[in-house]
């Protein structure tokens, strides 16, 4: 039984709606932000319950666009999370400060114990990740950010849809950043993003600055850049928020089921489901657990044509671009035991439970033969 | 002639969408039928063909001619401390991309064709140049030669701003491959466009095209093995298909624009307007076809009460707008610059007017000045 990861085909198997609106588009010839734009940004500061959402060309661009309001700069120290996707240090280092790491817990989250041992004087900011869709606890990093006078901005590239203690992802902290890219729960056709906040302020100055730092066609009061999200994705992002409750929803089930068959005692020694926080509703853009002989399991899946991931087998600290920060093996033991062990399962929403249950299936007879 | 009703629009991307409504719903449905959309082979070939088209070694996708410029003036090494020399004639992202690597922008004034005067430049390299970045305005290559010769003499870097500049030609040669790299924009209203933002540079030093590679999708050596901290400047792999359609057709394209340029500079005849002329080793793209009037404003206003739209391409030089402050500039600084910002006034061109609207623009602007 074939079981994808990659569930674009079927996702995007009827554009035809999509497709009326594209030609709208391209006949109005609205293509540099505009109305199909602002349109989307409206949507999604609405769902998200933000007061600005600030529509970008892609997650990273949201990041840097993120940091770059809250003044974050050359020398600058922010707090982040070893165990994420590159973009989230690369944000930091192109708007030249200096990433400094702290280790991930038991649920992949960045952790927050460590937070204030990492604060110096040089610190501005702490980047916690919403990694894989589910939170750490915000309540808790907001508390230390406000204690030490220090900006919380959010990735929440994976987290859109997702709860903590009721609020949104991205919505804890001064600015949350988002990704669109499409292999996120909420995606388009191409690379976009977005960035929120409640702040009146920094929303003007992201708008500008993202557009060239102009005010009008004529007046440039500051030199910025071009991080505009495409009008074509706006739509395809459009489409896509209206669905995505229900999808979430899919997803948590399937991972809910998932759960429940890897929770056999049996497979207690091999595999290691993250602990679920009760006060947290994950996206399941990413169903991680542990799994021992991962890259073997990984052939044996893929032998019977079921895909799976690693996000990702090397953490930041330990790549070769983060050379320059001085760090070395064993400075981050979890998220490194975590990285030898991970594997990311097909969750999609096209799964049937049929093939849930293979997965399972085939992820018993691997470590307890048939 | 006739001075019955004729509008003419600046720009008119509607017109072009129903000249090739049919093969661009196709190129979309070709992308999206395979199912990535992530740097894929259309990326690549709009890549290759791309090169070829420009005579240059190495062609990398990007998001935007702003990400070009600043990713190839990170590539060559210009940051902080540094100064690159440069035109106060531009749109503003070529003093941003300078200005966002950290270095300082120095401008020198431009000759009558708005391009960067290369008997100036020399008396502006202090020790902190590390390079000048010439902007092709317009569509019109600037003197390449003088400004190589300048560079080599003083071991400067040339960046060439070609955002306007696909299809743009001097000495046969295609503008973008007289630098160590270029950068070009496909926005909406470039003659090679995408349905929104995109861009691209051309170089051909492998190593700085691989490094600019990199860094445009995260630093990623491979999925799991990131060699530098990057940032996300892809291309659409959407716009890639539909800028290789637009790519076959874009020297049409700019003959239909030659062709109304040809027009207006027959039919234009008060001495008021003045159309810098195009030498004979210099072939323009054409992006914008911008003439300099006197009393430009009540022009503009005269054209508009006739159903001509115009546009100013811009009123202010860059180092007089707010952004520019820092760097001490005052009016009078650069008087050539100044005095064409008063001036300068793009007509309608574009490939999809026809001969009678070019020839009633023609017809307003020489009544407006009395002209029969």
């Amino acid at each position: 039984m074939k079981v994808p990861y990659n569930y674009l085909p079927m996702q995007f198997n009827n554009t035809d709606e999509i497709f009326r609106e594209w030609r709208e588009l391209i006949e109005s010839t609205d293509f540099t932000l505009g109305k199909y734009v602002a349109k989307f940004e409206s949507e999604f500061a609405g769902y998200i319950k933000s007061k600005h959402c600030i529509a970008t060309n892609n997650g990273t661009d949201a990041l840097i666009l993120g940091l770059k309001a809250l003044g974050i700069g050359y020398g600058d120290e922010v707090i982040t999370v070893c165990n994420s996707f590159y973009a989230t240090t690369g944000a930091i280092v192109s708007v030249g400060a200096i990433p400094i790491m702290v280790d991930s817990d038991d649920r992949y989250q960045i952790c927050v114990d460590a937070i204030e041992r990492k604060i110096t004087s040089k610190t501005k900011a702490i980047l916690p990740v919403h990694w894989a869709g589910a939170s750490p606890d915000m309540s808790a990093i907001v508390g230390v950010a406000d204690k030490n006078n220090l900006v919380v901005l959010e990735d929440a590239c994976m987290g859109i849809g997702g709860k903590f203690d009721g609020k949104n992802p991205g919505t804890f902290g001064k600015c949350g950043a988002y990704s669109l890219h499409p292999l996120k729960t909420l995606n388009v056709m191409g690379d976009g993003g977005m960035v929120v906040t409640d702040d009146d302020a920094l929303a003007s100055w992201m708008r500008m600055y993202r557009n060239h730092g102009m005010i009008d066609r004529d007046h440039n009061v500051m030199w910025g850049v071009n991080m505009r999200m495409q009008p074509l994705q706006a739509i395809v992002a459009s489409f896509g928020l209206k669905d995505l409750d229900r999808v979430i929803n899919v997803r948590n089930e399937n991972a809910a089921f998932l759960d429940s068959l890897l929770s056999r005692s049996e497979l207690e020694d091999f595999v290691k489901i993250p602990v679920r926080s009760n006060r947290n509703v994950e996206t399941q853009s990413l169903y991680m657990g542990l799994f021992e002989h991962r890259d073997e399991l990984i052939k044996h899946l893929s032998k019977n044509e079921i895909e799976a991931k690693i996000h990702y087998p090397i953490p930041l600290h330990l790549q070769a671009a983060s050379k320059q920060f001085g760090y070395k093996v064993g400075d981050f033991p979890t998220a490194e035991y975590q990285a030898g062990r991970l594997a990311t399962l097909p969750i999609h929403q096209f799964l049937t439970r049929h093939q849930i249950r293979f997965v399972a299936e085939t992820i018993s007879s691997f470590y307890l033969g048939n | 002639m006739n001075m019955q009703y004729i509008s003419v629009p600046f720009i008119d991307l509607k017109l072009r969408y129903q000249e090739e409504k049919e093969e661009i719903l196709k190129s979309i449905d070709n992308v999206l039928t395979k199912g990535h959309l992530i740097l894929t082979e259309e990326v690549e070939l709009f890549e290759r063909e791309a090169a070829d088209f420009i005579g240059a070694k190495h062609v990398v996708a990007l998001n935007s001619g702003t990400d070009a410029l600043m990713l190839a003036l990170w590539a060559l090494g210009i940051k902080k401390g540094d100064e690159v020399i440069t035109t106060p004639v531009s749109f503003v992202a070529s003093t941003a991309a300078i200005a966002h690597v950290g270095a300082r922008p120095i401008y020198v004034d431009v000759c009558d064709d708005q391009n960067l005067d290369c008997s100036k430049i020399e008396s502006a390299i202090r020790p902190a140049t590390k390079a000048i970045m010439p902007v092709h305005w317009g569509g019109r290559v600037a003197n390449m030669g003088a400004i190589n010769e300048i560079a080599k003499k003083n071991n400067l870097l040339v960046i060439e701003d070609a955002a306007q500049a696909m299809g743009a030609y001097l000495d046969n040669k295609h503008a973008g491959t007289f630098g160590d790299v270029s950068a070009y924009s496909a926005h909406p209203l470039k003659n090679l466009s995408a349905l929104g933002d995109a861009g691209f540079l051309s170089t051909d030093d492998a190593d700085i095209a691989n490094k600019i590679r990199l860094y445009r999708n995260h630093g990623l050596e491979s999925r799991d093995n990131c060699v530098l901290y990057g940032v996300n400047s892809r291309l659409d792999s959407l716009h890639a298909e539909i800028l290789r359609l637009r790519l076959r057709k874009l020297s049409d394209i700019i003959g239909r624009r030659r062709r109304n340029v040809e027009i207006y500079k027959k039919n234009i005849k008060a001495w008021e307007v003045f159309i810098p002329e195009e030498k004979e080793n210099e072939s323009s793209s054409y992006v914008m076809f911008i003439v300099q009037a006197e009393k430009r404003d009540d022009l503009k206003k005269y054209l508009m009460e006739h159903q001509v739209e115009s546009l100013v391409y811009y009123g202010t030089p860059l180092h007089l707008h707010a952004a520019a402050k820092v760097y001490g500039y005052k009016v009078g600084d650069f008087p050539v610059a100044e005095g064409q910002c008063a001036k300068v006034l793009a007509l309608p061109h574009h490939q999809n007017l026809t001969e009678n609207q070019i020839l009633y623009v023609c017809d307003i602007v020489n009544k407006f000045y009395g002209v029969n």
